[in-house]
This record gives C-alpha cells, structure tokens and sequence, in this order.
C-alpha cells in the first residue's frame, strides 16, 4: 500500500496515543527527546522501550495501512542512493529506493514523518510514494545498500592507517627468517651434539617455565591486594547524579542469538542508568534472518537499536564491532555478549572510576565470571580460570603498569579515543587482547573496576576447544603483531612493559604447547625408564625438572584456589587440583589454534551459546555468537 | 607510611645490625661455636669449594632456608653464620618495626621493641649465635601477623601470604608443621564467625550452624577452604622435598633423619647424652610445666591474652604456638626445648599488643604492665639461657660473661677446640695428603680445614669405593675413637680400622690422636715388609 495524499493521514503518534500504545506523557517526552536529538519519533519509540515492534504493526494495521512483505527483493537506483547520509536515513527509518512515474519510491516506519518526506521532495525535487515497512526491514536495506564504505572502512582502516599493528599480515618477512633460522641453527646443532644441546634445551624450557609460573604467582599476589582496595564505592555510584551522565554506548554483537534475545532485553533493562542516555546497537550481520525475526517478533518494547553489518570478509566480531562504531553516539563505549548480564551499577562505576582517573586511561575492564558455575565440571573449571584471570592476573598487571589484554567483554572505551586508535583489529581473533596493548603502546592506560558481568560458560568440551583454540590463536596473533619490532616495543611500554607483554601474552600459548611434550616425557620416565631420557635429564637438571614439574602445578592450581576463595565458591576449591587435566584441553586448543594460525589466520571459530540449563538459557537449539 | 619513617626504621637497623656485628664477631672470637653454623659452615665450604657431586648437597642439606640465608655471606666463611644471623636479626626489628608503624602511632611500641631488640638475652642470642632462629623468627612473626591481619581485613591475600610464609617456616624448622594440628579449631571459628547468622555468640553460632542443613554445608565448606588455602602448599611442597629426597638420596625422610642433610640428628643425640632428661629428672621440662615456664620467660603472652580475651579468633590463635610446645614436649619428650620455641611467644604476644594498641594506648596502666613484663622477660632470658641444658645455649652466656667457655666434662679441653686441633693438624699435612673423613659426624672438622681438596668426603662419588679399599684413593683416614658420642653415626669408627687391616692387607699407623678422633696413615702392609 502507498501513500500518495500523505496530508490526508493521521500521523502515527495520534493513532498511537489513540491506541492508547504511548501516552501523552510518553510522547511529550519523545518529541522533547527528539528536539534534542537528530531521531525521529519512530526511531525513539521503537527503540527506547515505548512501544514494541508487534504493538506498533498492529496499531498501524488497525489504522488502515499495510506492511510490505518482500522489502529486501524491491528494486533500487544507485543514482537515488547516492543523494543518501546511511546515518541519516537510520534516525527516520526510511529509505528512498528508486524513481517510478516521476515518484521516488520511499520505504518508510513511519509514513507521517513530514521532516523525511520533506527531505525526499527537496533532495529529489519529487514527490514520495511511499511504502510502509518494517523498520527492521529498512534497517536491513539501509545497511546493506548504503553501508559498504563504512565496512570497508571497519575492515581496512587500521591496516591503513597503522598498518604495523594489523594482523592482517601474520607473519612478517623477517619473523619468517628468525623462526626458520633459529630452527635450522638448532636441527645442526642437535645433529652434531644431541645430548648437551638437548639438555640445554631442556634447561631453558624449564627456566621459561618456573619464571613464567612464578610471575604468574607474583601477579596473583599483587592482584590479591586488589580486592582490599574498592576502585569505586557504594557511596560514589550513590551520589551520581542521573541527570549529569553522559550518553553511554552498549555494542552487543550477535549472530543467531535468536534464543537469548529475550534475556538479553532483560539483562540490559535491569542496567541503572537513564533510558533516554543509553545507545544500545545490537550488531547483526546481514545473513543472521534468524536474530532479526527474533528481534522483529518480541512483543514487548526493546531498548536497542538494530544496525545489520553488511556482508564482508573477514566476518569477525571486531569487523561488526567497527561498524557500529559509525553509529555510535556515545561519550563512553562498551561491548556486552548476548547472554550477558553485568552488574546494576556498573556504567555509573565505570564513568565514577574514568572521572577519577587522569585522563590518559581509556579503558576499564570489568571482571568476567560465570552464571553457570556448577553445571559440569567443564565449567567449573572456566570458573576457576576466569575468576583468576579477571580478579588476580588483571588487577596485578595493572598494579604493576603492565599492559592488560582487554577481556572480550565489558571493556569500557572513551569513545573519542577509541576511534582515535583505529578501532579493533578485524584481522585479529582477540581483538580485545590486542586493543589493549595498542592503547599502552600509544601512551594510554586501562584500568579495572570493581564491578562482574556474569556470562555463560562453555559447558560442552568440543565447543569449548573451539572457543580456547580461537582465544590463544589470537594471543599468538597478537604477540607476532606486536614483536614485530621488539626495540621499538621496549621504547613504547617499558622494559617492565616489555617483559610482562612477553612473559603473558607469550608466555600462554607457549606453555600450553610445550606441556603435553613435557608430560608425555615425564610419564615415558616414570612408565619405561628409558635410558635416553635420563641422559637428556642429568641430575642438576632433573633436579629443576621436578621442582618446576611440582612447585609449578601447584602454585598454579594454588592461585586459581585464591581465586575462587576470594569469590567465595568453596565448593570449587577442591576442582582447582584437576588443572593438570584441565591443561591438557588447553594444550589441545593450542595445538589447533597454532595450525589455523598458519593455513587459516582470520578464521572466526564460532562458539555455541545457550548450551547452559542454568537460568533457562538453554534450548533445544544452540546458538551461536561472534 | 612515610618515606621518612622508613629511612628512620632502616638507620635503626642498620644500628642494631652493627651492634650485633660486633657482639657476634667478639663472642666468635673469644671462641663461642655451635654445631649449626659449623655443619652449615661445611655445607657451604663443599658448595663452593668442593669437587664432585654437590647437587644433593645444594638441595638436600636441611633446613635449606637458614643454609641459603648464609650463602651470601661465604667470603668469610666462620663468620658467615655470624653475620647472617646479625643482619637477619636487625632485619627482623626492621619488618617489625614497619608492621607497628603501620599498625599505630604510640611511640610507646617503638620503646618496647627496641628495648627487646637491644636488651632482651634471647634475642642477643639469636642475632650473635650464628643459628637460624633468625629466619625462624622472621618467617614466625610474618605468618601470625598476616593471619591477625586476614581476621581483619578477611581477604584472600593475607591468608594465602600466610600460607607462603609457613611454607618457609617448615623449610626452617620441620617441627612447625604440628602447628597444623591446632589450627583446626581456630578455622572452624573463623568459618563460624564468618557465617552471615544474627547470632553473636560462637557457641549459639556452631549450634545454629550444625542443626541447619544449609549452613552445615556452608560450615563445612568454608572450614574446608580455609584449611586447604592455608595448607596445601605447606603440605605439597613438603611432598615435594620428600620427592626430592627419594629422587636424590633414595630415602624421602633423609632431609629429617640423615646426619649428612641436617645437624639436629647428631646434636639431639649429643645433648642428650650431655644431659640426659631422663637421667637428670629435669622437672621444669615436664611436659605440662612448660606452659608455665613459658609463661615466666614470657609474661606479655598473658597480657596479650587478656587483650584478646572478647575475641574467640585471636584468643584460639595465641594458643596454638602454646599447644605447639606442649605437644613437642610430648612427641619428643628427650628434646629440650631450644630458645625459638620460647621467644616465639615474645613475637606473637607483642603482634597481639599492635592489634589491641588502641586499648593499650588510651591506658597507662596497660603501658605499665607492659614495661614491667619486659623487664620480667629481659631477667628471665637471661636467667633461661644460662640454665639452658641446651649445649650451646649454656656456651653463649658462659663466653658472654666469662670471656670462655667451659671445658666438656671429663675432658681437658672443650669439644669445639677439639675439632679446631684436628683439623689443625690437617692442615699442617703435605700438600697433595688426602684424608678419608666422613662428614656424617665430623663436619665440625672439615669447617676449620682450609683445603677441602685434601679431604675424601661422601657428597664424592670415589669416597665409597675410598671406604672399602682405602688404599688406592687415601692416604690418612679420620675415625671416631670409642669415647665419641656420636661414634655411632660412621663406619669410620675404630672398627673399621680392624676390618681393613685385614681386608685390604693395609697397615693403619697412628698419627694423631685427641680424646675423640684419630688419625691414620694407611702404609700397604707388602710395601712395609718389603721397607723392613
């Protein structure tokens, strides 16, 4: 149905209020909203919580007016297309796709909207005809007919405009030369001197090992000086004043979230802050029709705004995420996963803690731990992993003005710098770890909050492997991106810089590469006695072999006991001595991250959600997320 | 805490080390001694001197902390467990010092540690002997100062530091791992009270708690945690060492009962064969009298006590150190009880003071009673410490005052003398000699050698082919004569003599003699005949 006589039309609001769908109050507080804003009335009410998608249909039907169904198949002209502003056309909902009999063929939320109609009419010097549709559907179109130079932009900036610090490029020239060399030199020496050169190997990887372990202590300990101090109070977020804050930007990347959809509107209603001052862009990549329906379907209001990322590769999570950094209106910026679910008061602990820091930090991270602890022991032990990740090892590198690799979530940017540092890296499986480094190595802090977003853990072992094996490939992307020049990375973070940088974002997949070899060399000494290996482990060095064998497994498992005695999970404590085994999955991830490294770099490997009973999350369908 | 503060703690110790240094030094050489530092003296002599393998040396010779603590002084190495002993001592003043800043502004704790620090015998004792009560004490004070602050702070940190520091107490003195027996109550008050129950009394609390299925469960599993956070690492890194020990010397327990990985073996069998507990009916070392003689030496820990009468957890805590040494006394009723195991009480019973130093500030008579129990204890040291029947203990305040110490009864001269004669001989031997000594007993020996080259000892691997066939290898052995306490510990004993005269076809010809050792020239028995 089109509207030629749009003069004749009630404008949606009346048939809303009429429908008693809005009131008075909600549309005085809209177009207030709007006068203060470039949204529109149907961009407000769909997406700040005063109507749901379903009402607004329906009330529109009542009225007389009728939805086009196949939207995405309508023709367009790239000559009408081009007169178009993507973020412009976003704030009405409305496209003009084409000019048919002297018209321009306008898809159009809301087909009263006189400031867009009279845009059309001056921009084309003609009259609208338009056709009512989904905004979701017209969202679709928008991006996918205006967005391309705005992915492309998500996905080449960085390597454009600081290209050293892209992975898009996984090795370089000369990382090649030193690996293959240092491999070479070893095989002859090997050749012409086994056993001497292989005890020295063996020493060295000992040494690695017990200094790794025990920086890792180090950090724990430090980190475990942390929870003394309150980064933000009870009382600070208590006298934040509501109408002080600032426009607050919540990316949440999804891919076929379609069943978390839900708990996640949930999840960020519960959030303590202004409604009017969230900017809440759910990222949908353009093939997920799943979560769309999903977000189309819900018969309550939401409290997002959708933007689709149009179709290009490489199709990460840190490519979705650049895009919607266009969108966003945020003074402050933050990432949440789907079935997230922080903290009431975190924004305000966040804006709190970023007020009371100098200006050079641009980040906080909240600390991450899970909703579903106790549903197998699979997550149980990510619990242990998390709890000492996000509440030792990050506040201690941060103690000690280390880089912190950012979590993936619940990292909280200032826009403004975010954008100045390039955004995340799409070439890079952990963008987040990476962002982080990059921020120190310009001369910008991250610090961290008192604050939890809960989420859910992987509690299926392939799934898990799959998730883990992407995360370290990551860390070791990373890692060669940034020892591209070591010189040049000592004089940007400092030695103490350098060295953590080296010792834990190196450090990790190394570790979990070396340990099965390692193992299997002990069990092959314990079980057959072979000669051999004993001439690789004269008594000095087999001396260090068992002090690090020993004190290294268990300072490691005391450390994830602190942390879940800190967080008060007694009933974990006990888990903690199963690290071994749950290090043997790890080394299983590394080994599979290390080869996608090689002949797949910026393959994104999927991790299933939902897969949890625990709150209902679960489902008879996974689904799964970026 | 201010920089200034610091600077000003840091010159104190600097002072108290210096003083120490000097009274150390002087007590050294007016000819105080004591098997400890001569056995970790040896220790350290074969380390960096010696040739073979010193492997098991390096790693195995217990408490490994106090011998590592010595290390760094080994360019003087008689006066290396002097100086180390000083220098830990002024450290150990410096770490408390900081804990009472930290803790309160009342310079009234200040007078009372330095007063103790300066005065108090047992403490002269520790930082002039040359033993590890320093690093004993060290690690003591730091693991109940971290348990009081983690009642008060109640985070992860402190307890897990704790659980750091008793680690490093064990590797000081094993005997410290009994203390793990006591906590058990003490951790299931600390769960109780941590419970979120309106209740306030404890007895209601652990009625409450048991009779509710939901905060059983939570009882149990905090208790649990809090033992486990506290002593795993106590408890694996002792398996550890035990693997360690299996691994290298074929016996898990060798670091606890061979002569050639710790000096309590032979010293407890040497003191008590000088006064024999049983022999000498000494009653103040009863088992149950000894709380009360600890209560002489140290009056503050009632003090202390009746400061933290209201509450159960720091209460149950000072009585651990206490049912520590009673059960000592009873697990191991022929030992004496040495001087850490009393001033331990002095440490803990002051920690107690800096957590009530609130109270103890706004009452003078608090601050009295306080000055008149040091004065107690500074007296009562002293009278200890020279009715010691601890060897070594008696030997401190005998050179101390006297200016020498006492010739051993039935003999000429002191033991330590003995040991310098001996090993004065050895030196005095051609430079190529070699002497066949088993350092199982006769470490105090092989401390006063200057050329450890010229001894075949057993860390070598050739010493056991040396023991059997001597000949090939040796040209002196040293055995214990039959009057020597500690005989028993070698095969280098007057027996072996007899069963290598005729074994090896050897001739063993007297060369030096004292009322303990003898010396041995091997002369082939053909080569003699043939000479003749």
């Amino acid at each position: 149905m089109s509207f030629n006589n749009i003069l004749d039309t009630a404008p949606v609001y009346e048939i809303l209020v009429n429908d008693k769908f809005i009131t008075n109050n909600d549309l005085a507080e809209i177009n207030d909203f709007s006068s203060r804003t470039e949204l529109s009335f149907v961009k407000i009410a769909l997406t700040f919580g005063y109507i749901s998608r379903k009402n607004y249909e329906r009330s529109l039907i009542n009225a007389g007016y009728q939805f086009a169904n196949n939207v995405r198949d309508e023709a367009f002209d790239e000559n009408v297309l081009s007169k178009l502003d993507l973020k412009y056309v976003c704030n009405f909902f409305a496209l003009p796709l084409r000019i048919e009999n002297n018209q321009v063929v306008t898809l159009m939320a809301d087909p009263t909207d006189m400031e867009f109609i009279n845009f059309v009419r001056e921009t084309y010097r003609m009259e609208p005809r338009i056709i009512l549709a989904s905004d979701l559907d017209i969202c679709w179109m928008s991006h996918k007919l205006l967005g391309e130079d705005y992915v492309k932009s998500a996905v080449f900036a960085l390597r454009q405009s600081d290209p050293a610090n892209s992975a898009s490029t996984t090795f370089t020239t000369q990382q090649l030369i030193f690996i293959f060399v240092g491999l070479a030199i070893t095989t002859i020496f090997l050749f012409y001197n086994f056993i001497p050169v292989s005890i020295f190997l063996n020493v060295v990887v000992s040494s690695f090992f017990l200094i790794a372990i025990m920086f890792k202590l180090f950090l724990a300990l430090m980190g475990s000086r942390f929870e003394m101090h309150q980064a933000v109070s009870r009382e600070e977020v208590r006298d934040v004043i509501d109408d002080d804050l600032p426009i607050y930007t919540i990316q949440l990347p999804v891919y076929k979230e379609d069943k978390l959809i839900k708990k996640l509107i949930w999840n960020l209603q519960s959030l303590d802050y202004p409604r009017e001052r969230l900017d809440i862009k759910l990222l949908i990549e353009e093939d997920d029709s799943k979560t769309l329906n999903a977000v189309k379907d819900l018969n309550f209001p939401a409290i997002f705004d959708v933007v689709v990322v149009p179709f290009h590769m490489p199709k990460t999570k840190p490519k979705a995420c650049n895009y919607g950094l266009y969108f966003s209106r945020g003074k402050y910026l933050t990432i949440y996963d789907a079935e997230d679910i922080p903290d009431t008061d975190q924004l305000k602990k966040v804006i709190t803690l970023f007020e009371k820091l100098p200006d050079n930090y641009i980040c906080i991270q909240c600390a991450l731990n899970y909703f579903n602890r106790n549903e197998n022991f699979l997550t149980r032990m990510f619990t242990l992993e998390y709890s000492y990740w996000f509440d030792y090892m990050l506040p201690g590198l941060d103690t000690l003005d280390i880089p912190i690799p950012l979590g993936g979530t619940s990292n909280h940017f200032k826009l403004d710098k975010l954008l100045e540092l390039g955004g995340w890296d799409p070439f890079n499986v952990t963008e987040d770890a990476d962002l982080g480094l990059r921020a120190y190595s310009k001369g910008y802090k991250v610090s961290i909050v008192n604050s939890t977003t809960y989420e859910e853990a992987n509690n299926e072992p392939f799934n898990w492997i799959r998730q883990r094996s992407r995360w370290i490939k990551g860390y070791m992307q990373t890692y060669l991106v940034h020892m591209r020049n070591p010189i040049k990375l000592i004089k940007k973070v400092g030695i103490k810089g350098f060295l953590g940088f080296n010792f834990f974002i190196g450090a990790t997949p190394l570790t979990f590469l070396i340990y099965p070899v390692l193992l299997f060399i002990f069990f092959t000494y314990v079980v057959f006695d072979f000669s051999f290996i004993s001439q690789l482990f004269p008594n000095w060095v087999l001396f260090i072999a068992i002090f690090n064998l020993i004190i290294g497994n268990v300072l490691m498992v005391y450390i994830n006991m602190m942390a879940v005695f800190k967080r008060r999970y007694y009933e974990l404590i006990l888990f903690s001595l199963a690290n071994p085994v749950y290090w043997i999955m790890h080394s299983i991830a590394a080994y599979k991250g290390l080869y996608q490294l090689i002949v797949n770099p910026f393959f994104w490997e999927k991790t299933n959600h939902g897969l949890s009973k625990t709150n209902q999350v679960g489902s008879a369908n996974p689904t799964t997320t970026l | 805490m201010k920089k200034s503060n610091l600077i000003y703690l840091a010159f104190l110790s600097i002072v108290l080390a210096v003083y120490y240094l000097v009274l150390g030094i002087n007590l050294h050489y007016k000819g105080y001694y004591n098997h400890e530092s001569l056995f970790y003296i040896e220790k350290a002599r074969i380390v960096f001197e010696g040739l073979g393998n010193r492997l098991k040396v390096i790693g195995l010779t217990s408490p490994i902390l106090p011998f590592y603590g010595m290390m760094p002084f080994i360019f003087n190495y008689a006066l290396a467990p002097v100086i180390a002993s000083a220098l830990g001592t002024a450290l150990l003043f410096f770490l408390i010092a900081v804990c009472t800043q930290k803790t309160t502004k009342d310079p009234f704790f200040m007078f009372v540690l330095l007063a103790l620090f300066v005065f108090h015998p047992g403490i002269l004792y520790t930082a002039c002997s040359g033993k590890s009560i320093y690093i004993i004490l060290i690690f003591f004070f730091l693991f109940f100062y971290n348990i009081f602050r983690f009642y008060h702070s109640n985070t992860t940190f402190h307890i897990s530091i704790s659980s750091i520091l008793l680690v490093a107490l064990l590797f000081c003195d094993y005997k410290f791992i009994w203390m793990t027996l006591f906590f058990v109550p003490l951790i299931i008050s600390i769960a109780i009270q941590s419970l979120n129950l309106a209740e306030k009394q404890s007895i209601f609390r652990l009625f409450l708690s048991f009779n509710n299925p939901s905060l059983r469960r939570k009882l149990v599993n905090k208790t649990f945690a809090i033992y486990i956070i506290i002593f795993i690492l106590p408890i694996i890194a002792v398996m550890c060492y035990r693997i360690l020990n299996q691994t290298h010397a074929n016996d898990f327990n060798y670091f606890l009962d061979n002569p050639y990985s710790t000096w309590n073996v032979l010293i407890t069998k040497l003191e008590s064969s000088i006064t024999p507990a049983i022999d000498n009916y000494r009653l103040p070392e009863v088992s149950f009298l000894t709380t009360i003689r600890i209560i002489i030496y140290c009056p503050l820990i009632v003090l202390a006590a009746f400061l933290l009468r209201q509450n159960i957890q720091y209460f149950l805590t000072l009585l651990i150190p206490l049912a520590l040494v009673e059960f000592l006394k009873i697990e191991f009723p022929d030992v004496f009880l040495t001087q850490q195991y009393y001033l331990i009480f002095i440490f803990i019973s002051f920690i107690a003071l800096l957590f009530k130093s609130t109270v103890v500030s706004k009452n003078n008579i608090y601050k009295l009673l306080i000055a008149a129990c040091i004065l107690v204890e500074i007296v009562s040291g002293y009278v200890y410490l020279d009715n010691s029947f601890i060897e070594s203990e008696q030997n401190f305040i005998t050179v101390a005052t006297q200016g020498q110490t006492k010739p051993d009864d039935n003999f000429t001269t002191t033991r330590y003398d003995e040991y310098i004669e001996v090993a004065q001989y050895i030196n005095s031997m051609p430079r190529n000699s070699k002497v066949l000594v088993d350092d199982a007993n006769a470490y105090p020996i092989v401390a006063y050698v200057k050329n450890i080259h010229k001894l075949t000892l057993p860390y070598q691997d050739i010493f056991l082919s040396a023991i059997e066939n001597p000949s090939p290898y040796v040209n002196y052995v040293l055995v214990a004569t039959s009057t020597n306490t500690v005989g028993g510990y070698t095969q280098l004993n007057e027996k072996y003599k007899g069963v290598m005269e005729v074994k090896n076809n050897i001739m063993m010809d007297k060369t030096y003699e004292t009322d303990n050792w003898t010396i041995y020239k091997i002369r082939d028995k053909e080569a003699s005949f043939a000479s003749n």
